[in-house]
């Protein structure tokens, strides 16, 4: 066993060996067994249902996947990408670096680390694709899923490399990297051409989907089909319909994940001496505010060039929700937030169905994005005890109730998130009104844009209460800071965060929907009139709900220890 | 100012921190001393209300930090061996912040003079991640200093500074107390200690082993006389060994 195939064995053996032992603990006892079953059931259990998924894994599903692909890793070009995996904690940069070890040794290690987590969202993804019945065996399922996220790994890594040699040499990088440009641009170029060669007949089209049918047809065709030709190659495997499908496709895959390999491990010597200070910097930054936990990678902060005005005098929880806001100032990536815009806009427009008008088509996108940001935003932003947990000392120390700490915490992150959700509502309801269509009826519309404030805030608050209780109650097991993993290979895990919440978010939802009923029992009026009430009584419970878990929740902060966290 | 009584920390089976029991008075400065892991930063953090005690009491300035941790933790400050930093708050931000919580009315006076006293005027816009480990303590201590605390309860205040630094702080800590604050420091710099601290807390694997000012423990310990405070440390900590 060589130094790294034993560092990464052994770390990785004692992190789940000291993650276990905190099952002493009645608390993690009790987790486990939830989260057992909840794996259980979500992932193994036998589905004699045959619900099958085999449909969803389809021509059409995978030429959408091809183009999301496109738009991600483009995002990776435009946004820039994280160098999550060539990060070095302050461990490796201390004892790894003096040791004699050429620089892509180190860097293939960093690979080899990061194959840990595509390999746990392998196994996730084969788990939900074998309940839904489809024909490949799960190896083949697993092998096809790794060669794409691990080609998606790689490329994300290889757009930071040539990205950042930009900024480090100017010209000189640009020329370094010369082929990578080319190639990435020659894609480009080949979607844009046959756009403009097909925009008569997109613009003949008048329904949404009839837009996306030609532009399918338009994107199989040259130039546009040569641009995505590698892009297909990769995803192509885990769409395959039959095992003769998927032995076609799986040595193009394979080949594609070498392509990229050989792409990151030859980027310039010179430019990998720069991605490694970068990496030692940027742990170096975070190694003293990590309580000694490492937790990967984040973009540095922005300098602060600005501030938020804070008066001397007044609650201390507004001095918490403030520095989360300058935390969401400065840490907020932009990047994170293409993936539900892109899905939004094409769910959106998919979904608006034929002889949709452009109102229309911005109301059904507003309002998806409005649901995916109330299911994934908690996600997206962690400017509260997800990030504040590593400084429990200080928090701890603060002159302030526990309760109300984890209030500030919480409305720092929900009160943001429930802001951009109330705007889209209102977008979604003045394109209603520029709309050839009436849809719901005027007076249902203007009943949900009165209620859904009072819906979304407590959505928010209840969602993000319970995020942050995982955090304040099983910190050994939950990944603190500012990290947000929005890697397509990361897909799995953040699945089956986003499940569970939903099962707790429906549990606490049991008796606000009970009070409602009982308000509808009571009020009579419209059919509008009756749902503003059901969404204004089921809020108001929830919110009191909630407010009883934070009050719960500052008790367990205010016995949690900062061992806990080590 | 501070009192302590049987205090006891327990880690499941592990008794970090054994029935320790002292005073501090206004004015006066505690060290207390003791090798690696004998319990010094879990007693100073039951001091800080960071974490609970299992038994025993622990009173600042009056109040109780079990049923009135609110008004004990207004009185102190808690200055930790590493700077606990928000890495996107700014020097000044942080002030800022910290001046809310305590209700620091007179912010726009004060912060400018600790700036300056801590030599982190030119540095007030910078984040912790372009600070060095020596400023970052300073930034620490000046978020522990602005409130003008009643108690001071520092873990090794010196780590990461510089010559000029570990001076200033020095006079800081005797000014601190020469003002009526009262103050333990822990650290493993004993002439420090022995410069500053007007009584010794000695403890070794979580229980204390000599308590009173340095004459007194000479005193209890007469082979001990006309040793150096490092010798009588040394000796103190292997006669428990030894004994215990």
């Amino acid at each position: 066993m060589n130094a790294f195939t034993y560092l990464i064995w052994t770390s990785g053996r004692n992190r789940v060996v000291t993650a276990l032992r905190r099952v002493r603990s009645p608390r993690y006892a009790a987790a486990l067994i939830v989260g057992g079953l909840y794996i259980w059931s979500f992932l193994l259990r036998p589905n004699n249902s045959a619900a099958s998924l085999s449909s969803l894994l389809g021509q059409p599903t995978e030429m959408i996947i091809t183009v999301l692909l496109v738009l991600t890793l483009m995002g990776s070009w435009v946004f820039g990408s994280d160098t999550t995996a060539l990060a070095f904690t302050q461990a490796e940069l201390s004892l790894l670096f003096p040791a004699p070890l050429s620089r892509k040794a180190l860097i293939g290690y960093k690979l080899t680390r990061a194959q840990i987590a595509v390999i746990i969202n392998v196994l996730i993804w084969v788990f939900i694709l074998r309940r839904g019945g489809t024909v490949l065996p799960g190896p083949m399922r697993a092998l096809a899923i790794w060669v794409m996220f691990s080609t998606l790994n790689l490329h994300r890594l290889g757009a930071a490399l040539v990205r950042s040699a930009w900024t480090e040499h100017g010209t000189a990088g640009s020329r370094r990297n010369r082929w990578s440009i080319v190639i990435f641009a020659a894609v480009g170029l080949s979607l844009v051409a046959s756009l403009i060669g097909a925009r008569d007949q997109l613009g003949a089209v008048h329904s949404t989907g009839g837009f996306f049918t030609v532009l399918g047809r338009v994107l199989s065709l040259p130039p546009a089909s040569i641009g995505l030709y590698p892009f297909h190659l990769i995803v192509a495997p885990a769409f395959a319909q039959s095992i003769t499908q998927w032995n076609r496709a799986i040595l193009p895959a394979i080949g594609m994940v070498i392509v990229h390999a050989w792409w990151v491990f030859s980027s310039d010597t010179a430019f990998e001496d720069a991605a490694i200070e970068a990496s030692a910097e940027r742990a170096r930054r975070l190694d003293a505010l990590r309580a000694r936990r490492s937790v990967g990678a984040i973009a540095p902060p922005r300098a602060a060039s600005s501030t938020l005005r804070l008066a001397s005098v007044g609650h201390p929880a507004l001095a918490i929700f403030w520095k989360n806001m300058l935390c969401l100032r400065r840490t907020a990536q932009l990047r994170v937030f293409v993936g539900p815009v892109t899905m939004a806009i094409a769910i959106g427009a998919a979904t608006s169905g034929a002889g949709a008008d452009l109102g229309l088509v911005f109301a059904v996108g507003a309002l998806v994005l409005t649901g995916m940001l109330l299911l994934f935003g908690g996600r997206l932003i962690r400017n509260d005890l997800r990030h504040d947990m590593q400084h429990l000392p200080l928090i701890k120390s603060l002159p302030m109730p526990a309760g109300e700490i984890v209030l500030a915490e919480v409305a720092s992150s929900a009160l943001p998130m429930a802001l951009v959700q109330m705007i889209l509502v209102d977008i979604a309801y003045v394109s209603t009104l520029a709309s050839r269509e009436n849809p719901l009826g005027a007076d249902l519309r203007l009943a949900i844009v009165i209620a859904a404030p009072f819906g979304i805030l407590a959505l928010n608050a209840a969602i993000l209460t319970i995020q942050n209780a995982t955090a304040v109650l099983f910190p050994a097991w939950v990944r603190l800071g500012p990290v947000v993993s929005v890697g397509v290979e990361a897909l799995g895990q953040n699945l089956l965060a986003t499940v569970a919440t939903i099962f707790s978010l429906a549990i606490g939802l049991i008796v606000p929907l009970i009070a409602a009923w009982l308000a509808v029992m009571v009020v009579s009026g419209s059919r509008a009139t009756q749902l503003a009430v059901v969404i204004i009584t089921a809020s108001v419970a929830l919110c009191i709900e909630t407010y009883g878990g934070i009050r719960l929740l500052g008790r367990a902060l205010s016995k949690a220890e900062p061992l806990q966290t080590t | 100012m501070i009192s302590v009584r049987e205090l006891t920390k327990l880690y499941g089976d592990f008794t970090a921190v054994r029935s320790i029991s002292f005073d501090v008075a206004a004015g006066e400065i505690l060290g207390l001393v003791g090798p690696n892991g004998a319990g010094k930063t879990t007693t100073l953090r039951c001091l800080g209300g960071i974490i609970q005690p299992s038994a025993g009491t622990i009173a600042i300035a009056g109040h109780d930090m079990r049923t009135d941790s609110i008004a004990a933790k207004h009185a102190l400050a808690f200055i930790p061996d590493e700077p606990h930093l928000f890495d996107y708050l700014s020097v000044e931000e942080h002030l800022r912040f910290i001046a809310r919580l305590y209700g620091v009315v007179d912010v726009e006076t004060r912060l400018p003079l600790l700036l300056d006293e801590l030599e982190l005027s030119e540095k007030k816009r910078a984040l912790p991640g372009e600070l060095s480990r020596g400023m970052r303590q300073k930034l620490a201590i000046a978020c522990g200093l602005l409130h003008d605390p009643s108690v001071l309860i520092l873990d090794e205040p010196l780590t990461g500074l510089d010559p000029g630094g570990i001076r200033r702080m020095r006079q800081t800590i005797a000014g601190r107390a020469a003002n009526g604050s009262a103050v333990i420091l822990s650290s493993h710099l004993l002439n420090l200690v022995e410069e500053l601290c007007t009584k010794l807390l000695v403890v070794r694997q979580g229980e204390h082993v000599a308590y009173g000012t340095i004459d007194e423990i000479i005193q209890a310990h007469p082979h001990l006389l006309g040793q150096s405070l490092e010798d009588v440390f040394l000796a103190l900590t292997s006669e428990t060994k030894a004994g215990g």
